[in-house]
């Protein structure tokens, strides 16, 4: 599904995030991506969604070399993928419905067409009450669940996930990481970078580790075990 | 449309979107744009000042241009009625027999681009001319008539402009019964010199007035797009196309053109009306009624939609450059 090759990205200015970074996520796998703060999680994601360009190597999802998409091709491979955020990104001048909507409306669809899959959406994270609500009325964790409600509202293939609780405490946490492994269930493929280290530890997932932006354990071994 | 997942949406069991027949979607697209139209007619009124103002700025700097365009084309049209300027006098060489006169005058009316001649006799001419002049009885005393006989000629319309009608003065003068002719040239041309002047100031002053107004739709539009920084990235992370995101701001800009337009009807109608009273008391002064013409509906319209264009141009150029520029991170 996902699969890096050889990947390098060295920012201008000369810092190196990503240096000859290899591991493929296969369709429908769950993984972790982990490392310290500054190791390459966030550069790794970017490059999958297309925010930043590698500078060496190259990225495949589905078979797809990245390198092909033009500028103007980017949004549509966005739409491919559901990416939630450690800050929700949320609009705040706008409900819940209008924001779980948006992926949606930008496919063209109406209001009235979109209503049914932001409900059903909404249902999946558990928040389906809040739908009138404005982000700022919601706690930490609800907010999360509407930014993980707009992810999945198309009902992408992959989902990437950075610091989705980043801000959240072990029971929301893990509360969570549970709405993906019930995505991952139905065959979305799943990657999330975190740092949390205690919530990885009591999931037996694969877990790809980062160090000063080399891939150091690709945890293969663990989730075999 | 997924372009790294070919047939996407079949795996995942045919989204509403995919059964609608490509008719509703064909009808759809109007829909979609009228929506995005009112929302931004919406967004327009939750920060009312500082749009007002824009629209402001754009409705009165198109109300100078289309005001000097009333008064030019109000003074073009008095030029118009002023036929007597282009009136060509023949004064006729004095030994010409009253058959002869008579010859030319059947011949000046036949030839191209006159309308009409009027003869006055040289005895008439006197008449006249005791009679206006205060000499009066004075002239009594004089042995024989010093004047000629004269033509005057009134050019047909096609002969009317200045060249046109000094053409026909040249031909006319040509001929041998002919002393010399005469014709307020002088004036004509001066006010038609000052009438082009007034054109060309005219239309410097409208594309330096459309330029600006331009930049200043532009930069309101500028302003707007930073100020939605964050909600652009937030679009542009779930796939949001910069067509998509463009459009409310487009719209935004066609509003500006829309109701400014509608400034620039009431001011240049109040203009008029302001200046009407005074060319009503001038033109009493000269005993000829006179009606101020104001704009016409198609030249309304002209302004209307010159408005909606600069609107959309300004907004166009700084979406052009900003919604590009904004990347998520």
């Amino acid at each position: 599904m996902i699969r890096f090759e050889q990947v390098s990205k060295t920012y201008r200015g000369g810092h190196q995030a990503l240096s000859h970074v290899d591991f493929h996520v296969e369709p429908g796998e769950m993984a972790f991506l982990t490392g310290h703060s500054g190791a390459g999680k966030s550069t790794l994601l970017k490059l999958i969604s297309l925010m930043e360009r590698p500078t060496a190597g190259r990225v495949l999802i589905n078979g797809h070399d990245l390198r092909k998409i033009k500028p103007s091709q980017v949004p549509y491979v966005r739409r491919d993928i559901g990416m939630i955020f450690q800050d929700h990104r949320l609009l705040m001048d706008k409900t819940v419905f209008d924001n779980v909507a948006l992926p949606l409306i930008i496919e063209g669809y109406s209001v009235q067409e979109a209503r049914k899959r932001v409900v059903a959406a909404l249902e999946k994270v558990g928040i389906a009450d809040k739908v009138k609500h404005y982000p700022k009325m919601l706690s930490g964790g609800e907010q999360q669940r509407v930014g993980i409600a707009r992810a999945i509202v198309t009902k992408p293939p992959l989902l990437l996930a950075d610091e989705p609780t980043g801000n959240l405490d072990p029971k929301l946490s893990m509360e969570i990481i549970r709405l993906f492994e019930e995505f991952n269930k139905v065959g979305v493929a799943v990657l999330i970078a975190t740092h949390d280290l205690g919530l990885i530890a009591r999931l037996r997932y694969r877990t790809l580790t980062l160090k000063d932006g080399r891939m150091i354990n690709d945890g293969l071994e663990d989730s075999e075990l | 449309m997924s372009l790294l997942f070919r047939n996407r949406s079949i795996e995942k069991g045919a989204s509403n979107r995919g059964r609608l027949p490509w008719w509703r979607r064909l009808i759809m697209v109007p829909v979609h744009h009228a929506q995005q139209a009112i929302a931004s007619l919406g967004e327009l009124w939750r920060n009312p000042f500082a749009s007002f103002m824009t629209m402001a700025v754009l409705g009165l700097s198109l109300t100078l241009p289309s005001s000097l365009y009333v008064l030019v084309k109000n003074t073009t049209s008095i030029a118009d009625n002023w036929q007597e300027a282009s009136e060509v006098t023949l004064f006729l060489r004095k030994d010409l027999q009253q058959s002869e006169v008579d010859t030319l005058k059947t011949q000046t009316e036949l030839s191209e681009g006159v309308e009409s001649v009027r003869l006055i006799p040289k005895e008439q001419g006197l008449e006249e001319f005791k009679k206006e002049s205060g000499f009066g009885e004075t002239l009594d005393y004089l042995s024989s008539n010093p004047l000629p006989d004269v033509l005057v000629v009134i050019p047909a319309e096609s002969h009317r402009s200045p060249q046109r009608a000094e053409e026909l003065l040249n031909r006319l003068e040509k001929q041998r019964e002919v002393a010399y002719a005469k014709m307020d040239l002088e004036w004509l041309n001066r006010l038609q010199g000052i009438l082009n002047l007034i054109e060309d100031i005219l239309g410097a002053l409208a594309v330096v007035l459309c330029l600006s107004v331009v930049l200043i739709v532009g930069n309101t539009i500028r302003l707007n797009i930073l100020s939605k920084r964050d909600e652009i990235m937030v679009m542009k992370l779930v796939g949001a196309t910069n067509a998509f995101i463009q459009r409310p701001f487009l719209y935004t800009g066609v509003w500006y053109g829309i109701i400014g337009g509608l400034v620039a009807w009431l001011a240049t109608a109040l203009l008029i009306w302001w200046v009407e009273s005074a060319v009503v008391d001038l033109t009493e002064l000269y005993e000829t009624p006179f009606q101020l013409n104001g704009l016409t509906l198609g030249e309304l319209l002209i302004i209307w939609l010159v408005a909606v264009g600069l609107g959309l141009a300004g907004s166009y150029l700084a979406v052009r450059r900003h919604i590009q520029s904004i990347e998520p991170e």
